[in-house]
């Protein structure tokens, strides 16, 4: 029975950051902007954790806590310029972002390690911290929709011009989504950083860009149980067969057509329409 | 007494000149109409009020407070809201969460709370919910709530919009063709609300395309046509006047 668990721990360590990754791109979405920099975000704070922790022997707590204000204010800075820009043009120039950041990791080698990344980082975040802190981001993420930010988030999304009409600064919001995205992708790349001894770039580019998308798109956009289920999923389902783990990538784009196509919504939150759906009807059959 | 006042607003798109050198008042307490054919620049005057549209030409003030260059959220919350004359509201979203939204200009509870889930940021949630049920039972819109807003009659998705105007609690109303499309009972019904916005001593700049609808309410009403305005006056006035009928009623049969 313990060799079964521990086998699985590692899955469960992944499940932890990746829904930590997830949230970070779930919740710009949510607020309309189509940024796709999370895999930059997380890229910036793992290597901000690892750099003060190789060269310069911080502790994990200053080096997480740093990795993710560095993630938050990067966001920040990203968001200004991406104010002016709206859908497929976000997502363009938040993919250049991303490469931008790579080759800048490359060409300060020095400091960065270059291709060869950064090794020898102190192994000082376990199973323990990972769910802590996944917990609590889904915590976040969960209270900032049932309040006043997730009202302004969702009416932003859906209506623009409506939103301004009713007094909501859409500059703020997103500015704000944009941090809080860039905080949580800086969180969960630092605690990766802390838990896998090593980083490389090719972790922080296309390849987790398309996983962290997947996970949103497959799980659902609106509510906090999308992107938990979507990664839960997309985790689990390769590790049911050999074959399928090792095409890890092919079956997350024919998933993704699958979903896209059939359930546009994502699979939690067309379950959820189809729960609120029936009630409403069981309703409607009460009164009348 | 505070007023809503354009002052020669005048916009172009390209060569097309959509309004030009418009003067109009609009008291708090009163009901204002703007009359006109098609295309004649009505709904064009409320985008610029309400900062949706830029202005070339001309200024917009609020009381003392020039709102001409203002972002759109920053007039709404100057105490102007509007509804749209092709009706938008969140389509998937609840009726409730489609009012809710209207109170958002009074929100109080703070950033951190709302990331933190702290009470004050439940309590607020909460009370924002009873505060738009007594919206929607003023409305009779209460058996809709957990309806989503799109599925609604056109007459009733007018009055959800309506509804979410009014939870900015604004002191002026800008009214873009709310009967279109209504029976006479509902249209009926929306009069009693528009007579109950002037006695709060709200301002309420009515356009309508229903000459006998505008002429029961209105205590002024200014007629526009090709961007400029040809008349103004009582309705009687405005509705005996030769350049009125001849622009604007001989064009349709209203
Ligand atoms: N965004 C735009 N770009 C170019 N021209 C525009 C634009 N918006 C409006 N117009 C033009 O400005 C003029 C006034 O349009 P507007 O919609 O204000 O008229 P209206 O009085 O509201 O008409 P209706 O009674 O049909 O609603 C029209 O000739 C229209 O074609
Ligand atoms: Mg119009």
């Amino acid at each position: 029975m313990s060799n079964f668990i521990a086998g699985y721990l590692p899955l469960f360590d992944l499940y932890c950051l990746h829904v930590g990754l997830a949230l970070s791109q779930f919740i710009v979405l949510r607020a309309g902007v189509f940024s796709l920099a999370t895999a930059a975000f997380a890229g910036i704070g793992a290597y901000t954790a690892g750099i003060l922790a190789v060269d310069l022997g911080a502790h994990p707590v200053l080096g997480v806590l740093c990795g993710t204000l560095m993630g938050m204010l990067v966001a920040m800075v990203l968001s200004i310029p991406l104010a002016r820009l709206r859908g497929v043009y976000q997502a363009i120039a938040t993919v250049a972002f991303i490469q931008i950041c790579l080759s800048l990791n490359i060409y300060s080698e020095s400091i960065t390690g270059g291709a060869m990344g950064l090794n020898n980082i102190p192994k000082t975040v376990g199973t323990g911290t990972l769910f802590v802190f996944a917990a609590l981001a889904t915590y976040m993420i969960w209270a900032i929709e049932k309040g006043r930010l997730g009202r302004a988030f969702n009416t932003i999304r859906q209506d623009e011009a409506v939103a301004a009409s009713l007094g909501i600064s859409i500059r703020k919001h997103q500015m704000l989504a944009f941090a809080i995205s860039g905080a949580l992708a800086g969180l969960f790349g630092s605690l990766e950083a802390y838990h896998s001894y090593a980083i490389d770039p090719r972790q922080f580019g296309f390849h987790l860009l398309i996983t962290v998308l997947s996970y949103v798109i497959f799980g659902g956009r609106n509510s906090v149980i999308g992107p938990l289920a979507g990664a839960a999923f997309l985790i689990i389902l390769p590790e049911l067969a050999r074959p399928l783990a090792e095409n890890r990538m092919v079956i997350y784009g024919i998933m993704l057509i699958l979903v896209i196509n059939f359930m546009p919504k994502g699979v939690a939150d067309t379950a959820i329409d189809a729960i609120k759906a029936r009630r409403l009807t069981a309703k409607r059959g009460d009164s009348a | 007494m505070t007023s809503l006042k354009l002052t020669n607003l005048s916009k172009r798109f390209g060569g097309v000149v959509a309004s030009e050198d418009v003067n109009i008042e609009v008291p708090t307490g009163k009901i204002i109409g703007l009359i006109g054919p098609n295309g004649a620049g009505k709904t064009t005057i409320v985008n610029m009020i309400t900062g949706m549209l830029p202005v070339s030409g001309g200024t917009i003030h609020v009381g003392d407070t020039d709102i001409t260059h203002a972002p759109a959220h920053e007039i709404c919350r100057a105490g102007l809201a509007r509804t749209f004359q092709n009706i938008r509201l969140l389509g998937e979203a609840s009726v409730l969460d489609n009012v809710m939204i209207g109170f958002h200009r009074h929100e109080t509870s703070s950033t951190l709370a709302s990331l933190l889930g702290l009470p004050a940021s439940a309590r607020e949630t909460k009370a924002l919910k009873a505060r738009t049920m007594e919206l929607l039972a003023a409305f009779d819109l209460t058996e809709f709530s957990d309806y989503p807003a799109g599925g609604l009659s056109y007459g009733h998705q007018r009055k959800v919009e309506m509804a979410r105007a009014v939870a900015t609690n604004p002191n002026f109303v800008l009214l873009d063709e709310p009967i279109a499309g209504m029976n006479d009972v509902e249209s009926d019904a929306l009069a009693d609300i528009f007579e109950g916005f002037a006695q709060d001593g709200k301002g309420v700049l009515l356009i309508e395309h229903n000459v006998r609808f505008v002429a029961k309410l209105c205590s002024y009403v200014y007629v526009l046509d090709g961007g400029k305005l040809i008349s103004e006056g009582t309705p009687d006035h405005v509705l005996s006047d030769p350049a009125v009928i001849s622009a604007y009623l001989g064009g349709q049969d209203a």
